[in-house]
């Protein structure tokens, strides 16, 4: 690393212990009709109000079905969408509005690993400048150093360091994927944010990766952003976890607190929907089942989003009201859920979650 | 008689740059009514196995042998025209892609419609009403308007359940389903194989689950074939493999998923890449990445034989039972929330 590199690193050293805070942040896609003058008839609220905080050092897992916003929300923390209202604030300052030069520092310390690792690496490029690019363009070092560090980085990952000399076509789908994660580390960044890593992986190559994954974040003492709909992967390797539909966070929790007490009717929907691998447990249990699709965000339900597709669903106060994101009596103080009448238990049958009405029970909101 | 009884079969593939064994000696049946899970990572041979079955192999570099005999017809000697009356009609198939398994310029009534033209003599109203009878069976809401769409005007799940539609037209006696569900989301996932069970239920047809999940199969399989490097590595009733298995290669494959009752801090990981069908490893084709590989698997190919006192359990492992029993047990020992006996 160069002298004015290492400068800039110390500078971005100075602040608080919350490594990224996001506040309400909200993308919305404008949906346009007519060719000369264009005229915006609607939007696709694609994130529509999210706010957390990361710490340093943890993984944060993002769960969901497709469609529910959790790519645009990673691709607007890492400013390759410009975010429509909110605030994201990357070591203290606000990054949300930085022009492109002056987010370039910002750059060095947030990394991405995509999902596809066919397409996310140029096939016509050597893996060494693949790999190389990013300290390249950042000038961290002469052609020899960065070289040198290339191999080391693949030898990490647990490449062969004779291979920076090959094109991504010469290897598997999960070398491949080394090459996502060598590449994302090369400027050693602080923040990764990986947008379904492993989706594209069979189960044994899946499990090297998360294993690498994990033994990268001791070493390196990295964060994670951990964007799955595999929701055993994300129990796997998350400290904590958000639920995410249509655009909003549903329920937030520890990963025990959320999937051992889920209180929210889909987060519970889909813990009951994932296969589990021993025939015995998966005959014994009864399963809620979702029907129908995810709403179009274009037009989003009234009141809660999920009120459309919900087992607990009262009418004239699920479609009218808004739940809050908030944390509930007998609820840990790091979980909270968005849902006028969250789940008393955990596991429920299909019945029993049914079988709930507003008027027999006492509604359990916030008010 | 089963109604589908693979005997041997092989499919090998030449290419510029020499014979690709896709399938290598694959024996097994399935009956009326019952579902067989077939596992294994890309490139086991597991599709390939059923498009063999199906004819669906380009008839070019293509080499099959071996016998697939479907109510006792081998369907790998049937002619062209044969087939065409088999596909569609007793056998049907349900591909992964749902996005490119329909035709993107014709609505989906048209397409159903069609498949009922082929095989029945009947007119084009009636097929019309066929399609539509099958499209409310598999839930499609408002099934009278969405006859008339395009494809593009589904979801991918909704897609998935016209593809069902679609194979269930003609009640086959077999469905072949290539990982119905993979490219799907959870709650839509759990939707199809419900889909799935309950028509198999109703219509009394066997399948045919081809997956890479192992929660898939231990949902609705009753048999289960797991699949390495174009071989059957073990072949079980669904209890056996998941309560006993026997195969380092399955043993891999159970440890490397991450469970929602489990906590693992690492999963057990198979080493290394599988191997290319161009030069597949000699003697046992998983010894370069198995942990409990001895001097034998180097040299000598362990035969598919039955486990002891298990008729039904077969396994192709040079492992002694003893150590085998007793690596099966500790695995499942790690999974908590399950006692091992």
């Amino acid at each position: 690393m160069t002298a004015v590199a290492a400068e800039q690193q110390s500078e971005l050293d100075l602040h608080g212990d919350e490594l990224l805070v996001v506040k309400d942040l909200q993308k919305h896609f404008p949906v346009t009709k007519g060719i000369l003058f264009k005229h915006k008839i609607g939007a696709v609220k694609a994130v529509d109000g999210v706010s957390f905080a990361v710490n340093e050092g943890e993984t944060i897992g993002v769960v969901g079905e497709s469609g529910c916003g959790k790519s645009t929300m990673a691709r607007c923390i890492v400013r390759l969408l410009d975010p429509t209202s909110g605030q994201i604030t990357f070591r203290g300052s606000d990054i949300t509005t930085l022009s492109r030069a002056a987010m370039r520092p910002y750059r060095r310390e947030m990394m991405m690993i995509f999902q596809d690792p066919y397409a996310s690496l140029n096939s016509r490029k050597r893996v060494g400048f693949i790999v190389g690019e990013a300290l390249q363009v950042n000038k961290m070092g002469t052609p020899a150093e960065i070289k040198k560090r290339v191999q080391e980085l693949l030898e990490i990952v647990g490449l062969n360091p004779e291979h920076f000399n090959r094109f991504p076509h010469e290897f598997s789908g999960g070398q491949r994927q080394r090459i996502g994660i060598a590449r994302a580390l090369a400027i050693n960044p602080k923040l990764i944010v990986c947008d379904e890593p492993v989706s594209a992986l069979d189960v044994s190559v899946q499990a090297q990766i998360l294993n690498l994954l994990k033994d990268l974040q001791k070493e390196f003492n990295l964060t994670y952003i951990f964007i799955a709909h595999d929701l055993n992967v994300v129990r796997h390797i998350s400290d904590r976890v958000f639920v995410m539909y249509l655009g909003q966070m549903m329920e937030t929790g520890g990963r025990h607190d959320l999937y051992d007490t889920p209180k929210h009717p889909y987060t519970g929907s889909l813990l009951s929907a994932v296969p589990i691998p021993d025939p015995e447990l998966g005959r014994n249990r009864e399963r809620i089942v979702l029907e129908g699709d995810v709403p179009s965000p274009l037009n989003p339900p009234s009141g809660c989003r999920f009120h459309t597709r919900c087992p607990r669903f009262v009418e004239g106060h699920c479609d009218v009201e808004m739940p809050e994101l908030a944390t509930r009596s007998g609820m840990t103080a790091a979980h909270a859920v968005r849902c006028h009448y969250p789940l008393e238990r955990w596991p429920l049958t299909d019945v029993e979650m049914r079988g709930h009405t507003g008027a027999a029970a006492v509604p359990a909101s916030a008010e | 008689m089963a109604l589908l009884e693979v005997i041997d079969l092989k499919t090998h593939f030449r290419t510029g740059d020499g014979v690709v064994k896709a399938v290598d000696g694959v024996n097994f049946k399935v009956e009326s009514g019952q579902t067989l899970g077939i596992v294994g990572e890309s490139g086991s041979g597991k599709s390939v196995t059923c498009l063999t079955i199906m004819g669906l192999n380009a008839k070019r570099n293509t080499i099959s042998s071996g016998q697939a005999l479907f109510k006792g017809e081998d369907l790998l000697k049937a002619k062209g025209d044969r087939l065409r009356q088999i596909r569609g009609n007793d056998i049907a198939m349900i591909f992964q892609d749902p996005m490119t398994s329909l035709n993107p310029v014709y609505t989906i009534g048209k397409q159903l419609a069609e498949a009922v033209l082929l095989h029945n003599d009947v007119s084009k109203s009636q097929a019309r009403a066929r399609a539509l009878e099958l499209l409310k069976e598999v839930g499609i809401p408002r099934a009278e308007t969405r006859i008339d769409d395009y494809p593009h005007q589904f979801s991918g799940g909704m897609r998935q359940r016209v593809m069902i539609a679609m194979a269930l037209l003609n009640n086959p006696d077999l469905l072949i389903a290539d990982e119905p569900t993979t490219a799907l989301d959870v709650t839509m996932q759990a939707q199809i194989l419900n889909l799935i069970a309950k028509l198999q239920k109703d219509y009394g047809s066997a399948v045919i689950m081809i997956t890479h999940d192992l929660g898939v199969v231990a949902e609705i399989a009753d048999d289960v074939i797991v699949m390495y490097a174009a071989e059957v590595a073990e072949q079980a009733p669904v209890d056996r493999i998941f309560n006993n298995p026997q195969h380092p290669y399955t043993w891999g494959l159970m440890g490397s998923l991450p469970r929602l009752n489990a906590d693992v801090e690492r999963l057990v990981q198979i080493e290394g890449q599988p191997p290319s069908l161009l030069h597949p490893p000699r003697g046992c084709r998983f010894h370069p990445r198995c942990a409990y590989a001895m001097a034998v698997c180097r040299t000598d190919d362990p035969a598919l034989a039955a486990v002891p006192g298990e008729p039904n359990h077969l396994q192709a492992c040079h492992l002694d039972q003893a150590t085998k029993d007793r690596v099966s047990a500790e695995l499942l020992g790690t999974f908590a929330g399950k006692a091992t006996a």
